[in-house]
């Protein structure tokens, strides 16, 4: 018995670079203590922001309590009320909203404007690549925070603003490392075969180049989100983010600094939610990497 | 690229440099011009007195702002090279200039001060962790550094002076040789603890890390191999070889944290209400004076810029085979 004659017409698939087998990856990730702990409390996160009207126990801004100004945590209000009588659990819940709004919506238009923008780049080189890495690295050296603030006082602060401005600033990092993984990936065999039989430049990026470099733009953005939701309580904290009076962690932040020598409760408790939600966001990011890049191609957040 | 000496590559980077500030210089005054709010009202005060068409028309005139956008951007740039800032819009009269110059000493010191501190803790804890791996040593270090680096500046400046500035001194009294720490302010040389401890921290989380990784990349090398067989001790082998070859990229994140540290500045001075740079800033923003605002993009742009350069040349200066790259 024979094997079958190789059929003439078979042509072996386009050797992508291999994803390290998913199981294996699936395995890796879920044997982080850590990765999986916060997998859980990004979850409960979004849960609580989806239904925050739902488990909030007052309304966050019309539920006032005559004469509770600047109360501290009992247990009707386990985390008292703020300057103006408002019960802050209620407010910080709803914060919650704003942050992973903010933190998501950012995330996708840095990631769109760093694919394409790494892409170009790093497929076309010469001049293309000259000016977009000239743009990058400008983008990279300059202090953030100054851009953002800058541009959300030309803008207007709001919660569109806050979402644009951020999403169109923090993209330089994908860029430059779609940029260094496509060049690397512009000189193999499947996207010299592709070009060998015809295809364009676009089909070829969209469907050889970009697909391959998806699993280090999953782990970045898994870091980044955290950054991001930095940045807006940042910018919420100096009043040039989401407008008062919409519950924000930033936004509550701010009151906390007015009264802090009369009211301290006030600031404590949305600093303790955006640290254990970047937390969270960052060890999934470490879990991600760990699991689908065990060379560490891709740098730390930050 | 391939420059084949030091100069052309010198030559170089300090023309790009020179380009990248240009850009930001420009990319600013456009977006400047976009800020809401007529400068003229500004000026005046909006809606405070009937003023004429021909009255703004002569304030136009005086400040040059009838001419075409190129042309203001041109006597703006040459005048920003002649050290002439122009005058602050909301304090009538103030050089630009002055203000800038007199918040620069509080953030360069403030900065210095904390990145000093932030070098001190983090390098040896850093090395003590990868040397040491997996011990409690290791743990904390780890922990200490995905801390520091989720905590937002701002908020642990708050709890700071919650701390510091009202539970201490309700609790302890006043502290032995420091006293009273303020909670705003740098009325007292005390006024400097809590910032620069803020800034300090989130440093310290990303140069411990750094210092971490850079370590434990030396330690399975061949020359550190070398170095133990031969006999050295084991001390000598940290000192002399795995230290000085960690410095490396220390010194590269650190030039590259300039940015950043700018960043912290700004939000860190704000809640203290430090004369600075940061806190100028944003203050400037919020009341609209852009002839400051855009005078102190351009500083940060320079200063970057100087910075990263610095950091490139240390860098070669350090390492001889990435001389030319």
């Amino acid at each position: 018995m024979t094997t079958a004659p190789p059929d003439p017409t078979f042509v072996p698939a386009p050797q992508e670079a291999a994803p390290p087998s998913r199981n294996k990856a699936v395995r890796r990730f879920l044997g982080n203590r850590m990765a999986v702990l916060s997998t859980v409390a990004v979850a409960l996160l979004c849960l609580l922001a989806i239904f925050a009207p739902q488990i909030a126990p007052y309304h966050p801004n019309d539920d006032l309590f005559l004469g509770q100004r600047g109360v501290g945590p009992s247990w009707e209000h386990p985390m008292g009320h703020d300057h103006v009588s408002r019960d802050l659990l209620s407010r910080v819940i709803h914060g919650t909203r704003v942050a992973l709004t903010v933190g998501i919506l950012s995330s996708l238009i840095s990631i769109v404007i760093g694919v394409i923008v790494g892409a170009l780049a790093g497929y076309f080189g010469g001049w293309v690549d000259e000016v977009l890495s000239l743009l990058i690295d400008a983008l990279m050296a300059f202090p953030l925070i100054a851009l953002l603030i800058v541009l959300a006082a030309v803008l207007g602060p709001s919660l569109t603003t806050t979402i644009l401005v951020i999403g169109g600033t923090v993209w330089a990092r994908y860029a430059r490392v779609v940029r260094a993984e496509v060049m690397s990936l512009r000189e193999r065999d499947f996207v010299t075969a592709a070009r060998a039989l015809g295809a364009l430049d676009r089909r070829i990026i969209w469907k050889h180049v970009v697909p391959n470099v998806l699993t280090s733009v999953i782990v970045l953005a898994s870091l980044q989100v955290g950054s991001i939701i930095i940045l807006e309580s940042a910018l919420s904290f100096l009043g040039l983010g989401v407008r008062p009076p919409t519950a924000t962690w930033g936004g509550i932040l701010s009151d906390g600094r007015a009264f802090i020598l009369r009211y301290p409760h006030i600031a404590i408790f949305p600093g303790v939610m955006i640290v254990i939600t970047v937390l969270a966001f960052n060890f999934i990011g470490d879990g991600l990497r760990d699991a689908l890049d065990p060379h560490q191609k891709i740098g730390r957040s930050k | 690229m391939r420059s084949p000496d030091v100069s052309t590559y010198l030559t170089f980077r300090i023309l790009k440099g020179l380009f990248v500030v240009v850009l930001i210089s420009v990319l600013t005054f456009i977006v400047m011009r976009m800020m809401p709010g007529d400068p003229v009202y500004l000026l005046l005060g909006e809606g405070q007195i009937p003023i004429t068409d021909a009255q703004i028309q002569s304030i136009r005139e005086k400040w040059g702002l009838d001419r075409p956008l190129p042309e203001q951007y041109f006597v703006w740039a040459l005048n920003l090279l002649r050290g002439d800032f122009g005058e602050s819009l909301i304090r009538a009269g103030v050089p630009v200039r002055d203000m800038i110059f007199e918040a620069i000493p509080v953030t360069a010191l403030l900065n210095a001060y904390a990145l000093g501190l932030a070098i001190v803790i983090a390098i040896p804890f850093g090395i003590a962790a990868a040397v040491r791996r997996n011990s409690w040593v290791d743990y904390s270090s780890n922990a200490i550094s995905a801390l520091g680096i989720a905590t937002p500046n701002f908020w642990l400046a708050l709890m700071l002076i919650v701390l510091f500035a009202l539970y201490v001194p309700r609790w302890f009294g006043e502290l032995p040789l420091i006293g009273r720490i303020p909670p705003f302010g740098l009325r007292s040389w005390q006024g400097w603890i809590l910032p620069v401890i803020v800034i300090a921290t989130e440093e310290m989380a990303v140069l411990m890390r750094i210092t971490r990784g850079a370590v434990l990349e030396l330690l399975p090398q061949d020359f550190v191999r070398t170095a133990r067989s031969k006999g050295l001790a084991e001390r000598a082998v940290l000192y002399r070889h795995i230290v000085a070859n960690t410095m490396l990229p220390v010194i590269t994140v650190i030039g590259f944290r300039i940015a950043f540290l700018l960043s912290g500045t700004i939000i860190v001075e704000t809640v203290f209400a430090l004369p600075g740079i940061g806190r100028l800033f944003v203050d400037s923003v919020l009341r609209l004076d852009y002839q400051v605002v855009q005078s102190l993009v351009v500083v940060f742009a320079v200063l970057v810029v100087v910075v990263n350069l610095l950091t490139d040349f240390l860098y070669a200066l350090v390492d001889p085979r990435i001389r030319i790259s």
